[in-house]
């Protein structure tokens, strides 16, 4: 009884082992992807292509969605220093950590060995983020930034100036609530989120303001003040944007007040653009799309998004890796790309693209906003900044500190990070 | 009389509000299942039944809904069975044997659940890479295992200290080992309480989700929580009907295991719950 | 007295092997992980700077943080009220299970269904309860005329506390009406005809016979509670990440945070800080609820 128990309970301890520890085969190499499952579904259809045609065996691992899921796991795999993952895709913003931190091999002399040009892509992306020191680390996979959409059936022309903005706001809002009550002039993004550095960035810059400028902390200007103080007012002064603005709106909150006809302009990202065009689509069809606006005396700006591919220094596949950031950044699949899923390619070549312009109008004017589009502050220490920001950005939004206090104070706790993390 | 209508009400009461307070979230969730709009609630929406949620979180591939719940149902139960065989032995040497450590092991095991399960996850995702077990069921059983421990001993502490040493003795005049004594005597007597410490430590193991996030990479090895966490967009858009769809698929094994073992898992605990 | 002797040796050496796989599964699965982290916590451990020695630097950064010191009242705060929810609603229900009741079986197995349902799906389903636009909630205080305004749930910070501590409690009073439930049905019911032949009301019975009965296994509760809600993460990570403006980030989001930016020798020192608030809770309560004896 005794010899026969303790048979079973180590064999059921083994086969514990055995089952699942698949044959980890040496060509084998990964990539790390999060998403819905329909994007997951485009990645595992280019990966099959890439496997068949290169007689590779890449696998795709599948992360979360939640963008800081994807950072941690990420970060836990990198500074345990394993050989998994051997590409993976990161947020513009953490580029420049992943980067300092010595985790992503430079690209420049695989792509000098295979001849490899960087000039389809857009020269001030890749010198805004993905190069550094001079050497090329990461290539941009898909790319986003943030638009204007707004309501043909009630303007005809899309404004130009933030003061312009206000002023169609404030009429158009009167007129419509007379019929509904839950309209409002402007929605865009004001929670406490990464997203409120986006909008927040937008606003300071179009009207001549910076956070951050080689190292120097320049948040507390008078243009910042302008423009912090002109975004408080659009919820308490104005009142034409929605007093949930600084408690629930992110994108998806943002969107479905758009779409569901409760506003007449919104800031988001490009991916709203289709939504706003589908069949349950209360706006289906009343939809226009422009530029942000700006100050004026100054230029329109929108903050870069989107997701970049890096390939990891601990890597036992290099040469491999390369060839398939090589694929994914390839013409025809990135404008495959565009067609499956609708993410804008990174690649500025496939903005000209004839059949894709005849189906997408939309890619001139995107083409243009990637070539005047501006990044949130490319130092590692990104995430904390960021978290400053938005916490006196949205108190400031909330009416709980006038703007002039949030700016010193966000300058206090940035100078603070730099003693800490700023040193080299 | 006037008290017994007052305890009767009260329990009136008491049941109804039972009721709603345990149910009301979990039929939310099986109503907004079997709804086209998850936001029917604003004025420009509407209800419209739909079972279509089911259909495709059952039946598409893209989901692995039922790849995450049998890893969910293997590695809980795994680690229940040896989180239970585990805590029985302990509990018995415990109570049964004298040594020196007896009193000190049961406030250490303790002392280990107290480490937020954050701060443990970045060694452990070293040590399980060091191992081989990245994405495998072991990667989850062994620090599952150690999740339960705490309550599973008390249980099972709780019910063999209740159970008359006498038929220890007349077995060990028999010559039998402890191991035999475990074995043959104790544990068939202690069905109620093994079946409670299953219960309980399935649960524990069946909810956790930060370990399951960091050890497992893909549908080989990943449970519910994390599975059905997955199906978010890009942009955070939310496909509710499909996550409360297959919320509902992936709880009812759990409750059917529950309403089979119920009247034990009461037993269990209440029978070795005599203390002064 | 030697046979005795060596008895006494072969029964440790029994004892051992019988504590042996649980030993051995704790000091791999966690006690090796723990001391790694205390170290890392000594440690300058940021991804984009070169590791350094720093003694209690992390700690003393720590304890002049102001936000440390919200997230540590928060979580505090968090613990007492949703652990004393728990405790009333738990004792009411566990209380109610021990009558004779129609259906009996049937609610005992309806009041585990919310502890069975992983804590980040049913995060979920109170994001949507909590919905400002569509939620159930808003919806009902808006037909009924509580208010005229939708009430902002998961945007400000009183109404997120609130938020969090009712999906905790509906989460983990099962739990506490369970392991309370197993302390009731063993008092002698002889003790309540007894009671009430003298003459007491149920009131007067469930002070003096019903709670001091049920002191070991309440403390027992309590303290497997407290130390799950101090660590608290999920259920905040998925309902409001720690806002708004970091008025729910708990320890343990607070120390996860930390660990996303990439500074781990902080996050680590979070953490540490973490299990010795957890520590304490525990010998506080183990002193007051005679543990040791009822293990003697």
């Amino acid at each position: 009884m005794n010899v026969k128990l303790w048979t079973i309970i180590s064999l059921l301890f083994m086969s514990l082992f055995v089952f699942n520890s698949c044959s980890e085969k040496d060509d084998n190499f990964s990539i790390w992807i999060g998403g819905s499952p329909e994007e997951v579904d485009f990645w595992e259809k280019v990966i099959n292509d890439f496997n068949a045609k290169y007689d590779c065996n890449l696998i795709l691992v599948r992360q979360p969605t939640y963008t800081d899921q994807r950072k941690q796991s990420l970060i836990i795999s990198l500074e345990g220093k394993q050989q998994n993952p051997d590409l993976f895709l990161m947020d513009v913003v953490w580029i420049n950590q992943f980067i300092q931190s010595d985790w992503l091999e430079p690209l420049d002399d695989f792509a000098v060995k295979s001849k490899f040009k960087t000039e389809p892509f857009f020269k001030r992306v890749l010198n805004l983020v993905d190069k550094y020191d001079d050497n090329l680390f990461a290539l941009p996979v898909f790319m986003d930034v943030a638009l204007l959409y707004y309501r043909t059936d009630l303007i005809v022309q899309p404004p130009e100036t933030w003061e312009q903005l206000k002023e169609l706001s404030l009429r158009i809002q009167e007129e419509q609530r007379k019929t509904n009550k839950s309209f409002d002039g402007f929605v865009w993004q004001g929670a406490q989120y990464e997203g409120l550095v986006c909008s927040f960035l937008e606003f300071i810059a179009s009207n001549g303001g910076s956070i951050l400028q080689n190292d120097s902390v320049k948040i507390n200007s008078k243009e910042n003040i302008a423009a912090l103080q002109f975004m408080q007012d659009l919820i308490h002064k104005y009142k034409v944007s929605p007093e949930n603005t600084y408690t629930e709106m992110k994108e998806e909150e943002v969107r479905r007040e758009f779409q569901k006809g409760n506003a007449l302009f919104e800031r988001n990202w490009t991916y709203a653009w289709q939504l706003h065009n589908s069949n349950d689509s209360n706006v289906k069809g009343k939809v226009g799309m422009t530029i942000l606006p700006h100050f004026k005396g100054h230029n329109s700006v929108s903050t870069l998004g989107g997701w970049h591919i890096g390939m990891s220094k601990y890597s036992d596949n290099k040469e491999k890796a390369w060839q398939f950031i090589k694929y994914v950044t390839s013409y025809e699949v990135q404008k495959q790309m565009v067609l499956t899923i609708g993410w804008n390619p990174g690649r500025k070549d496939v903005y000209e693209d004839k059949e894709l312009k005849k189906k997408l109008s939309q890619l001139n004017l995107l083409e243009y906003v990637f070539d005047n589009t501006i990044a949130r502050p490319t130092v590692p220490y990104y995430t904390q900044i960021s978290e400053v920001i938005q916490r006196n950005v949205n108190n400031c939004l909330a009416n709980k500190i006038p703007p002039v206090e949030a700016l010193k104070e966000i300058e206090i706790e940035m100078k603070n990070i730099i003693k800490i993390y700023g040193e080299k | 009389m006037r008290e017994d209508e007052i305890i009767k009400l009260l329990k009136a009461v008491g049941v109804i509000f039972l009721l709603i307070f345990c149910l009301f979230p979990f039929l939310w969730m099986i109503f907004i299942s079997v709804n086209k709009n998850p936001d029917f609630l604003s004025p420009q929406s509407e209800f419209v039944l739909t079972f279509k949620n089911y259909f495709e979180v059952a039946t598409s591939n893209k989901f692995h809904l039922w790849d995450y719940l049998v890893n969910s149902l293997v590695v809980s139960i795994a680690s229940a069975i040896l989180a239970t065989f585990f805590a029985s032995l302990s509990a018995y040497s415990i109570t049964r044997l004298r040594f020196p450590g007896r009193i000190v092991i049961p406030l250490i095991l303790l002392g280990f659940s107290m480490f937020p399960q954050i701060a443990i996850v970045g060694y452990l995702f070293g040590m399980i890479t060091d191992f081989g077990w990245l994405n495998t069921y072991a990667a989850l059983i062994f620090p599952y295992i150690t999740l339960g421990l705490p309550l599973a001993l008390w249980i099972m502490l709780s019910y063999f200290s209740q159970l008359s040493t006498e038929l220890d003795k007349a077995a060990l005049i028999d010559g039998a080992s402890r191991l035999q004594i475990l074995f043959k005597v104790i544990l068939p007597l202690s069905l109620p309480a093994l079946f409670s410490t299953f219960m309980l430590t399935l649960i524990y193991s069946f909810n956790e989700f930060l370990f399951a996030l960091m050890l497992t990479t893909d549908y080989h090895g990943r449970t519910i929580p994390v599975g059905i966490a997955l199906f978010e967009g890009l942009h955070g858009q939310i496909p509710w009907g499909y996550i409360m769809a297959a919320a509902v698929i992936a709880v009812i094994p759990v409750l059917l295991l529950i309403a089979l073992f119920q009247k034990y898992i009461i037993q269990g605990l209440t029978e070795g719950a005599v203390k002064g | 007295m030697e046979r005795s002797k060596t008895n006494i040796s072969d029964e440790t050496k029994t004892a051992y092997l019988f504590n042996a796989p649980l030993i051995i599964v704790a000091v791999v699965f966690v006690l090796v992980p723990v001391i790694g982290t205390i170290v890392t916590s000594l440690m300058r451990d940021v991804t984009f700077l070169p590791e350094k020695f720093l003694a209690v630097e992390n700690y003393q950064r720590l304890f002049s943080d102001r936000h440390f010191y919200e997230s540590l009242q928060f979580t505090l705060l968090f613990v007492v009220v949703s652990v004393s929810f728990e405790l009333v609603f738990g004792l009411a229900f566990a209380l109610l299970l021990n009558e004779t009741l129609p259906f009996r079986g049937f609610l005992r197995v309806v009041i585990l269904i919310p502890w069975v349902i992983p804590i980040a799906i049913s995060a979920r389903v109170w994001e949507l309860i909590y919905n400002f636009n569509y939620g159930i909630f808003n919806y009902i205080i808006l037909q009924l005329g509580i208010s005229d305004q939708p009430v902002s749930w998961l945007g400000s910070s009183v109404g997120a506390f609130i938020a969090v501590v009712i999906s905790d409690v509906w989460k983990t009073t099962p739990f506490m009406a369970i392991i309370l439930l197993t302390g009731l049905s063993a008092i002698n019911s002889d003790l309540y005809k007894q009671a009430k032949v003298d003459g007491t009301n149920f009131l007067q019975r469930f002070f003096m016979i019903t709670l001091p009965l049920l002191k070991p296994v309440l403390i027992v509760a309590l303290l497997f509670r407290s130390i799950d809600a101090i660590r608290i993460f999920d259920l905040i990570y998925v309902l409001t990440g720690g806002g708004p403006g970091g008025s729910t980030s708990s320890l343990s989001i607070y120390a996860f945070n930390y660990y996303v930016s990439g500074d781990f020798g902080y996050g680590s020192a979070v953490s540490v800080i973490v299990f010795l608030a957890a520590g304490l809770l525990s010998v506080l309560y183990i002193k007051f609820g005679k543990f040791r004896e009822t293990l003697q």
